[in-house]
């Protein structure tokens, strides 16, 4: 089944709101990264392995070499829905 | 049949600085010293290299031991990212200047900082096996960082040192459950040294290799031993240590998936079972291939072992870039604490000479060059003398003193 961006990006944007709880909803979107969102590099990891076993996705980690912000985070998880 | 570790001890130098003051001398953003959760990071000298490292750490060990049994280590690996030679194992020169037994075998292994753990899991099954009986086998893993301001946040990450691990069949500090553990393992590049003058890192591919073979290490335990329950079975858990806030997610992230347990939730279970690993890693930092075993030392320094009936259950887990990793366990308990006592790590890592930022920056271009071959050098450990005379050592120290015709000199250094 492939599920649609916005479902995917809505579960992103519930797990980045999860591990960064001070952060104002609306600064959660496609175009942003989460690195400027304030995110270190333990909140990445549990932010896409958050979403991965929420979307019950399991996706090699060589492919995220080429996931720079969120859109492209949600692009990647899109391909193997 | 009981097989596991005898004797266990690190050594992480003889200088240390506040991760504070690092921080503050690179002028990077202490907003995020929190996350790493820790306070100080070893600092190699000039004359310290893989091999002094090793041998600081395994003569207390072999020293307490009696000549009969020292006799029986039949069995030698260093395990080290740090290999000085393509050829000539760092093990060969630790085997010398520890006087053990020509009758032993001798050889090194690599596998970022996994390789300690294989070795160790290889020579727990060669005295379990009985094929050899009363074998001991003495695994030592040994580093040195080849770090500066390049690596940024992962610079005050970064330890350096050894740890020496004797097994053998009267495991009088950890028990390992013989056949309980699992493993994961697949082709990544996160880090890597492609060079002996420095490292390259992917911190993002790294943490998130480190916590996906943590989830399929479990998964690979949990198949192969009868009802395993992460949240019940382990009493307590040692990890491989990048830094002491990465255990902390990692923690988080195996509650959540195997025991149901929200973030919010995990707290006060992290302080009680992991929190005790972690005292002595925030004050050296990744002791790279020793760091699960400097995280056992930990544990086994802090934690109440002496009220648990029957012993504690411990969950290991080691993982090495590139990537290897594993997930074990065994059971300490008082005997544990009594055997470590001797070794005194926390007085070990007390004594050692608080750096400032400027002798800090001074002592890294040197270290930088300690694995480059050269055919022939002079290191003059009395340019070191006041750091030296400002730690508190109580023991001599090997010391390298350069190379002569590519063959490294040391030196025993009375303290």
């Amino acid at each position: 089944m492939t599920m649609n961006e916005d479902d995917i990006f809505t579960t992103v944007k519930t797990n980045v709101l999860a591990v960064l709880p001070d952060l104002d909803p609306d600064q959660v979107t496609m175009h942003g990264t989460l690195t400027d969102l304030g995110a270190n590099s333990v909140d990445r990891a549990d932010v896409v392995t958050m979403t991965m076993e929420d979307l019950g996705l399991v996706i090699p980690i060589s492919e995220f070499q080429e996931v720079h912000d969120i859109a492209s985070l949600v692009a990647l998880l899109k391909r193997h829905s | 049949m009981t097989a596991g570790i005898e004797a266990l001890n690190v050594y992480c130098g003889v200088a240390q600085i506040p991760v504070r003051t690092l921080f503050e001398g690179r002028g990077l953003d202490t907003d995020r010293i929190g996350n790493l959760m820790m306070r100080n990071r070893s600092v190699g000298l000039p004359f310290e290299d893989p091999v002094s490292n090793a041998v600081n750490a395994a003569k207390p060990v072999v020293d307490l031991m009696d000549p009969a049994d020292k006799s029986r280590i039949e069995l030698l690996i260093t395990s080290t990212e740090s290999g000085l030679d393509y050829s000539k194992s760092v093990a060969s020169y630790v085997h010398e200047y520890l006087g053990l037994p020509a009758t032993c075998r001798v050889v090194e292994v690599k596998q970022a900082c996994y390789a300690a753990t294989a070795a160790v899991q290889m020579a727990v099954a060669y005295v379990a096996s009985g094929i050899s009986p009363g074998a001991k086998a003495l695994v030592i893993a040994t580093d040195v960082a080849l770090v500066d301001e390049r690596g940024q946040y992962a610079e005050p990450a970064t330890g350096a040192g050894a740890a020496a691990v004797l097994i053998g069949e009267d495991p009088r500090v950890l028990t390992v459950d013989l056949g309980a553990f699992g493993n994961h393992s697949y082709e990544t590049l996160d880090s890597a040294r492609p060079t002996p003058t420095f490292d390259i890192a992917d911190s993002d591919r790294s943490l998130f290799a480190y916590l996906d073979c943590l989830s399929n290490c479990f998964e690979d335990y949990r198949s192969r031993v009868e009802d395993v329950d992460f949240a019940t079975t382990f009493d307590y858990l040692a990890m491989h240590t990048p830094f002491a806030g990465m255990v902390k997610a990692a923690h988080r992230k195996l509650m959540r998936e195997f025991a149901g347990i929200p973030p919010a939730r995990a707290e006060e279970d992290f302080t009680r079972r992991v929190l005790p690993s972690l005292a002595y890693p925030s004050v050296v930092g990744n002791l790279c291939s020793g760091s699960v075993y400097l995280a056992l030392c930990s544990l086994i320094d802090h934690a109440e072992l002496a009220e648990l009936d029957g012993g504690a259950r411990v969950g290991l887990y080691s993982y090495g870039s590139g990537c290897s990793s594993e997930f074990f366990s065994g059971l300490v308990d008082q005997r544990s604490a009594e055997a470590l006592a001797p070794m005194r790590i926390g007085e070990h890592l007390e004594g050692r000479c608080e750096l400032t930022f400027e002798e800090y920056a001074a002592v890294l271009p040197a270290n930088l060059t300690c694995l480059v071959p050269e055919q022939d050098r002079t290191v003059d450990v009395t340019a070191y003398d006041d750091i030296l005379g400002r730690a508190r050592i109580d023991r001599d120290l090997l010391v390298n003193t350069g190379t002569k015709d590519y063959h490294r000199t040391y030196e025993w250094l009375n303290t």
